[in-house]
């Protein structure tokens, strides 16, 4: 009786203290503004490394697509403020809008130049990283992917894609030659010049690269490292173009010219066993690429009048799915390695080239690229969440990079040439 | 004396006889009147409704006229991404408090642990608050809407739905979360934040009550709450409930 008694009084105080609870949904998801002054040169040997570090580490958090990187000409801190949370004053950073700082630190020691990096919460004045990290000295870009990496890692739990390489075509002249370089282009490697030099697919170990030659006077596909001697993979005398490395590096797949149409091929990684996967006699079948499981493959065939992408499973090559329905010329497909979406290009209406994504499932189409000049041959980065793709937007054709939705494009880094068939590998 | 009578002279105060200009002037004062009569009848017919600063915007998009697009052409970008040039940063602005965005932490120190429980779901605890709050033993005169005593319908409980939409939308306006949380993190961020508001309107206090294990999602939360401040005033019945008990806000993505 006493129990209920005190029930009867309690329970209406406690309802009485209880405050109204409003949800609110519908947050604004931007990227994060961020601070990301010039490094500190602790020694002399430093300050000649620096701005190489700098703009390769500023270019990356820029491209990176979840930063806002504030303009550095609005900073309000002093230039020669400290590198540890007690000296600096993060009102100041506050003040110009950034959320989080990123301060680096450089020391060349001997032949190797060594990097400190933290990374603070303005709002609270908190050291949420701290790393450190050593590369040879000429390598100060590699120092800096390696941070932005980090970095990237730090916020999203994903892998980066900073460290990653990217193959590309360089037209020189009459010929074209092919390059190996950092994701950015930058430190590019030429792989195989002074003849024609087509579509390049960076190799499972990120160290060569795979492309179509006519260094014999006929096509073939060749492997190859950089200042290394080509490897050849297939060379029968017909077109060999497009070749894909599956997600396992074991197996490669390439488009081989037959009579007036081309066919899907898969081989070993070395060109071994080549088996077709497509039989249209009459059609052409190209641009094979592989999906993140490696079992199946999407590419471009004309069976259907019109260039356009289609699916197959490659346990079953006669289980082919037509991926595209709106547009009357769609190729260059590239899966993303999240496995949702493949890039693509496509010729719209009024004769420009632009990007777009196809969703797998549901075949939604979205469009990344418009009204900018033309903008072709796209390719994710490793995690799937950037493109590279070419675009002549600016009079010549550059290399530019985007976030997979569209947003945030940027000028790859790269000396002015004319650029094209950008391939994002590992 | 000669025979020419000299009239004495006449004042102008003084009355004259009834005459045309007499008429003239009773006529002026009907006329002026009837039209001032359709002037007030013309302004209370064509009275346009108070101006709601506060009333949420309709969004209306005009469509353009022409054909629509087919649905074998590739999709076009209604709005088409920025152009790439550099992003600015937003100007400086001059720091009324420095040090507080510096503090160590931004989070009050606990309430009473009351508040903890109001996350749990259970029936409207807004009428809940507001009938218990019609309870409290005021003099009946202060209370507004009370005599129905009808929590479903009566003009209080409008008024306070009306008020948390405001608070809603004000601090929706505000609640910007950074793109750096992964998506598979976002579909289960949920932090609860609980405030006071004085009855100008003035944010008391604001506290996590409950952290969504986020560190970035929770800060982003206060701040949308503190950039949001002030509110405006709450209706009077609410007052007392707002400043002593707050109001809880559970942020989702």
């Amino acid at each position: 009786m006493r129990t209920l008694v005190l029930s009867l009084l309690v329970c209406p105080l406690a309802a009485l203290a209880q405050a109204p609870v409003l949800e609110i949904s519908g947050a604004n998801f931007r990227p994060m503004p961020i601070g990301v002054p010039a490094p500190q040169a602790l020694n002399d040997a430093a300050r000649t490394v620096s701005p190489e570090f700098d703009e390769a580490f500023f270019f990356d958090c820029s491209a990176a697509g979840i930063f806002q990187v504030l303009d550095r000409k609005s900073y309000l801190a002093d230039a020669r403020e400290g590198f540890t949370a007690s000296t600096i004053t993060f009102s100041r950073w506050a003040d110009v809008g950034a959320e989080a700082l990123v301060k680096v630190q450089l020391s060349v020691d001997g032949r190797d130049v060594r990097g400190e990096m933290r990374l603070f919460t303005v709002s609270s004045g908190k050291e949420d990283l701290r790393m450190v990290h050593v590369e040879p000295l000429d390598r100060p870009r590699r120092l800096a992917h390696f941070f932005a990496d980090a970095l990237y890692k730090h916020f999203t739990r994903e892998p980066g894609p900073f460290l990653s390489h990217m193959a590309f075509v360089r037209k020189v002249g009459a010929n074209k030659d092919v390059y190996l370089g950092d994701w950015d282009g930058k430190r590019a490697q030429p792989v195989a010049q002074g003849s024609i030099n087509l579509l390049p697919v960076v190799g499972p170990q990120g160290d060569s690269v795979a492309y179509t030659s006519f260094r014999s006077g006929h096509p073939a596909l060749y492997l190859q490292r950089p200042g290394g001697t080509p490897v050849t993979l297939v060379n029968t005398g017909a077109m060999v173009t497009g070749a894909s490395f599956s997600p396992d590096g074991r197996r490669l797949a390439f488009s081989m010219s037959q009579g007036e149409g081309a066919q899907i091929y898969v081989a070993d990684a070395n060109g071994a066993n080549p088996q077709p996967l497509t039989d249209t006699p009459y059609f052409i079948n190209s641009s094979p690429t592989w999906s993140p499981d490696g079992k199946r493959i999407a590419f471009v065939s004309t069976r259907g009048g019109t260039p356009q992408l289609y699916v197959l499973t490659v346990a079953n090559p006669t289980e082919v799915r037509r991926l595209t329905f709106q547009g009357n010329y769609n190729q260059t497909p590239d899966w993303s390695p999240r496995g949702d979406l493949i890039a693509f290009t496509a010729r719209d209406e009024r004769n420009a080239f632009d990007l777009f994504t196809v969703n797998v499932e549901t075949g939604k189409v979205n469009r990344l690229t418009q009204d900018q000049g033309n903008n072709e041959e796209p390719s994710f980065a490793p995690n799937g969440r950037l493109l590279v793709f070419s675009s002549d937007r600016t009079g010549s054709s550059m290399l530019w990079v985007m976030t997979a939705d569209g947003q945030n494009q940027k000028m790859l880094p790269m000396d002015k040439g004319n650029f094209s068939t950008p391939d994002w590998g590992p | 004396m000669t025979g020419a009578a000299v009239q004495a002279p006449v004042s102008l105060l003084a009355r004259r006889p009834e005459g045309p200009l007499g008429t003239f002037l009773f006529w002026s004062a009907v006329v002026h009147a009837v039209l001032l009569s359709l002037a007030v009848v013309y302004a209370k017919m064509h009275e346009t409704p108070p101006l709601d600063l506060d009333q949420k915007p309709i969004r209306a998009t005009l469509v353009r006229q022409g054909t629509p697009r087919e649905e074998k052409l590739l999709p076009r970008i209604d709005t088409p991404p920025p152009p790439p040039v550099e992003q600015k940063a937003p100007a400086p602005v001059p720091a009324p408090e420095p040090p507080r965005t510096a503090a160590p932490s931004p989070v009050a120190p606990p309430a009473p642990p009351r508040t903890k429980q109001a996350g749990e779901k259970k029936a409207d605890p807004r009428q809940k608050l507001l009938g218990a709050f019609e309870k409290l033993g005021k003099p009946k005169s202060e209370v507004i809407g009370a005599a129905d005593g009808d929590p479903g319908g009566d003009s209080a409980v409008a008024e306070g739905e009306a008020y948390y939409a405001r608070l809603r939308s004000q601090i929706t306006r505000f609640y910007d979360v950074s793109d750096t949380i992964p998506d598979a993190e976002r579909i289960r961020l949920t932090a609860q934040v609980a405030l006071l508001i004085s009855s100008s309107g003035q944010l008391d206090r604001a506290r996590l009550a409950k952290s969504s294990g986020n560190e970035l999602f929770d800060t982003a939360v206060l701040g949308a709450v503190k950039r949001a401040a002030p509110f405006s005033p709450p209706p009077p019945h609410l007052r007392d409930a707002l400043q002593k008990y707050g109001v809880v806000l559970m942020f989702r993505p």
